[in-house]
């Protein structure tokens, strides 16, 4: 079981999509955004960032993440 | 360890026959040339005819990205094309920020895409993994870059790269580009002309494949640590909030961020340099703006705009013509001046060409996107409004590169005077001025000598070659001159190397990276084993290449111009001492670029036994 509870903020999203990068080397070896467990989609000045269902909350993408879009916080701090 | 990091295939499509094909890559050609920037070079140079006009059916329209694009590596999303340019009929390499493009085109499973023929009706190009079509772009012909893109995304779905031209592109201005989802540019020179006179609007694709790395282990040793130095600069903060507005103290900070509404980052990229912004209040509030950095949104103001709101609106609208704002103004300029002289008939000018006015400009950049009045010779740029008015015009002609405007000089938009390699390299890069591939540290201002080796070194400038450029180090003294020109080769060099790899050139992320750290990059990814002595080699001969797809075309130095202005009062400045530059002083640059180079000073030729030790001979 995950230790984090994910978070977004997507006012800081640039779209760079390194999360759905890293998220997809971790569970399938290769680059692919289109296998990563989040979704990240920026239309215009819009943003939004979906966790899909199969999403563990390790936190590999808060780790990737440059602008502070994605935030790991630990369960116990979140009970 | 397999091959990582290419897709494996390049994707033709004949536009006249209605065919698509595919090829696997080469991994011959892949070693060979790198990938990206070479690659594309190398299938622009097998597909040109010389000769060919650049508007013609036959003229390729190629786009690559390198073996580096789809990675999480920092920036590793650039996109280059090639192709030959009405502006000036070059051999150009066109670069742009890969947005979302580069990696969904390397995930569909292309690391190169040739477009050749001409359609017979407006279409688009459309991309999912292996399935390739050529659709119907009937209902988007005629609509700006923003809303074709627009369009696509609604019509299509997102993630989807776009790659579109506008109303400039169509009517086939040699003043047009490409953008890459919408935000992003490709090709000052004409670029847009040439999928125009295709009759191609846009390419769209999705990709689902993904990329894998050869050495996962060595991979993610090096990516870890160019993590770590990026988020341990000191400065990633500030470039995160500003982008290039940093290095633009003359523009407003405080109006920036006032109608900032989103950074956006090129895949992969952790500053993000591009903008979305919004228009609070005053004629055009609630008015959205793209662009690759503020900085754009704010050049009228260089030009004597006053608000700033005018400004953004009237970039926004050459955006959406897809007309290239800087080509704009300086032609502009220029006509104003043939029409103060009463070269152009006053029956011609209407209204009245007014540069720092929006209504003027305005007007004027439509008449030019649809060629309609004076606009039919002004789509044309200068090539279009000296061949219209001959000698008379020749006199009142600005500084111009081989058939462009520089964009650094004594008349130009940006404001700088001294001469380092980014203003050599207007002349000496065969595609003309265009900014990207001539950095070096003579990006700032006079900076102490002592500095450079360290830079130079990081570039990849091998040791031997320091003491020609820095004289004084071979004897253990302190630098006291730096030779710009021979330096200059080597920021080429660099520029390749990182355009073949894919990675970014801006100064903000290349500076993270080093030519070692680039050959250990390239093995890891890609499986090929590199050092750094022979991906220099590599890098030579791809530079070399695109001197001879020009050298085939007849353009040798006889088109190394240096425009008068450069040496007249208020002209250029020595970067080392500081005095006015003379046309001798930069002649010599010319000799000592091809000297180091070993090409012909007088002909800046290749010799035949250069040719040979780079593999060329069968050019």
């Amino acid at each position: 079981m995950s230790k984090y509870k994910m978070a977004a903020v997507t006012e800081n999203c640039t779209g760079c999509l390194r999360c759905q990068l890293a998220c997809s080397d971790v569970f399938t070896k290769r680059f692919n955004p289109s296998a990563a467990f989040l979704r990240v989609e920026l239309r215009g000045p819009d943003c939004s960032i979906i966790f899909t269902e199969d999403c563990n909350e390790c936190g590999v993408c808060a780790d990737h993440c440059f602008y502070g879009a994605l935030q790991k916080i630990p369960k116990e701090a979140v009970q | 360890m397999s091959w990582g990091g290419f897709a494996g295939k390049i994707l033709y499509v004949d536009l006249t026959k209605k065919e698509v094909r595919t090829e696997p890559l080469s991994m011959d050609l892949a070693e060979k040339f790198i990938g990206g920037f070479g690659l594309t070079v190398k299938l622009a140079y097998d597909r040109i005819t010389p000769g060919v006009e650049p508007l013609a059916p036959a003229n390729p329209a190629v786009i690559g990205a390198g073996p580096l694009v789809g990675t999480n590596l920092p920036s590793s999303s650039r996109v280059y094309a090639v192709a030959k340019l009405p502006s000036n009929g070059t051999v150009s390499w066109c670069g742009a920020g890969g947005v979302t493009f580069g990696y969904l085109f390397k995930n569909a499973g292309y690391d190169l895409l040739v477009i050749e023929g001409r359609a017979d009706r407006p279409v688009y190009l459309q991309i999912f993994d292996d399935q390739v079509e050529i659709k119907d772009a009937g209902s988007l012909w005629g609509l700006s870059v923003e809303e074709t893109s627009e369009t696509l995304w609604r019509e299509i779905g997102r993630p989807l790269g776009v790659v579109a031209i506008g109303p400039a592109g169509e009517n086939l201005s040699s003043m047009s580009m490409a953008f890459v989802d919408r935000i992003a540019t490709m090709g000052r020179g004409g670029f847009g002309a040439v999928l125009g006179s295709k009759n191609l609007k846009a390419i769209a694709v999705r990709g689902t494949k993904g990329i894998e790395v050869a050495d996962r282990k060595a991979y993610r040793q090096l990516s870890g640590q160019l993590f770590k130095s990026i988020r341990e600069y000191p400065y990633l903060e500030e470039w995160q909030r500003l982008g290039l507005l940093k290095s633009f103290s003359q523009f407003p900070v405080e109006i920036y961020e006032k109608i900032k509404q989103r950074r956006v980052a090129c895949v992969s990229c952790p500053v993000g340099c591009k903008d979305v912004v919004q228009i609070k209040d005053g004629e055009f509030a609630g008015l959205t703006a793209y662009s690759s950095s503020a900085v754009n949104l704010f050049t009228p103001m260089m030009y004597g705009f006053k608000d700033y709101r005018q400004a953004i609106k009237l970039v926004h609208d050459l955006d959406g013509y897809g007309l290239d704002m800087f080509e704009f103004f300086g032609v502009m300029k220029f006509a104003g001046a043939l029409g103060g002289k009463g070269v152009i008939p006053r029956s011609e000018i209407e209204p009245e060409i007014v540069i720092d006015s929006l209504d003027s400009m305005t007007a004027w950049a439509k008449k030019t996107a649809y060629r309609e009045g004076l606009g039919r010779i002004l789509a044309d740029g200068f090539k279009g409004l000296l061949a219209e008015f001959g000698p008379e015009a020749q006199d009142a002609a600005p500084s111009l590169v081989k058939g462009l405007h520089p964009y650094v000089g004594p008349d130009s938009a940006v404001a700088w005077n001294l001469f380092g390699t980014q203003e050599l390299g207007q002349v000496m890069d065969p595609r003309g001025p265009h900014v990207g591939a001539g950095g070096s540290p003579t990006y700032f201002a006079r900076r102490p000598l002592e500095v450079f080796p360290k830079h130079l070194t990081r570039m990849g400038v091998p040791q031997e070659a320091l003491a020609r450029i820095l004289p004084g180090l071979d004897q253990g003294q302190a630098p006291r001159d730096l030779k710009i020109g021979r330096l200059l080769k080597y920021s080429h060099a660099w520029f390749a190397t990182l355009g073949s790899m894919g990675i970014c050139a801006r100064a903000q992320i290349n500076r993270f990276y080093n030519a070692e750290l680039a050959a250990a990059l390239y093995q890891a990814v890609t499986g090929i084993p590199t050092d750094l002595p022979g991906l220099r080699r590599k890098v030579d001969r791809v530079w070399t290449l695109y001197k001879m797809a020009n050298l085939r075309e007849g353009f040798d130095r006889k088109i190394d111009h240096l425009p008068d202005q450069w040496f007249q009062a208020g002209g250029f400045k020595n970067y080392v001492t500081d005095q006015p530059l003379s046309r001798d002083e930069a002649e010599a640059m010319i000799n000592d670029y091809y000297d180091e180079w070993g090409w012909d000073p007088e002909t800046g030729v290749p010799s035949d036994r250069q040719l040979k030790n780079l593999d060329l001979t069968d050019l």
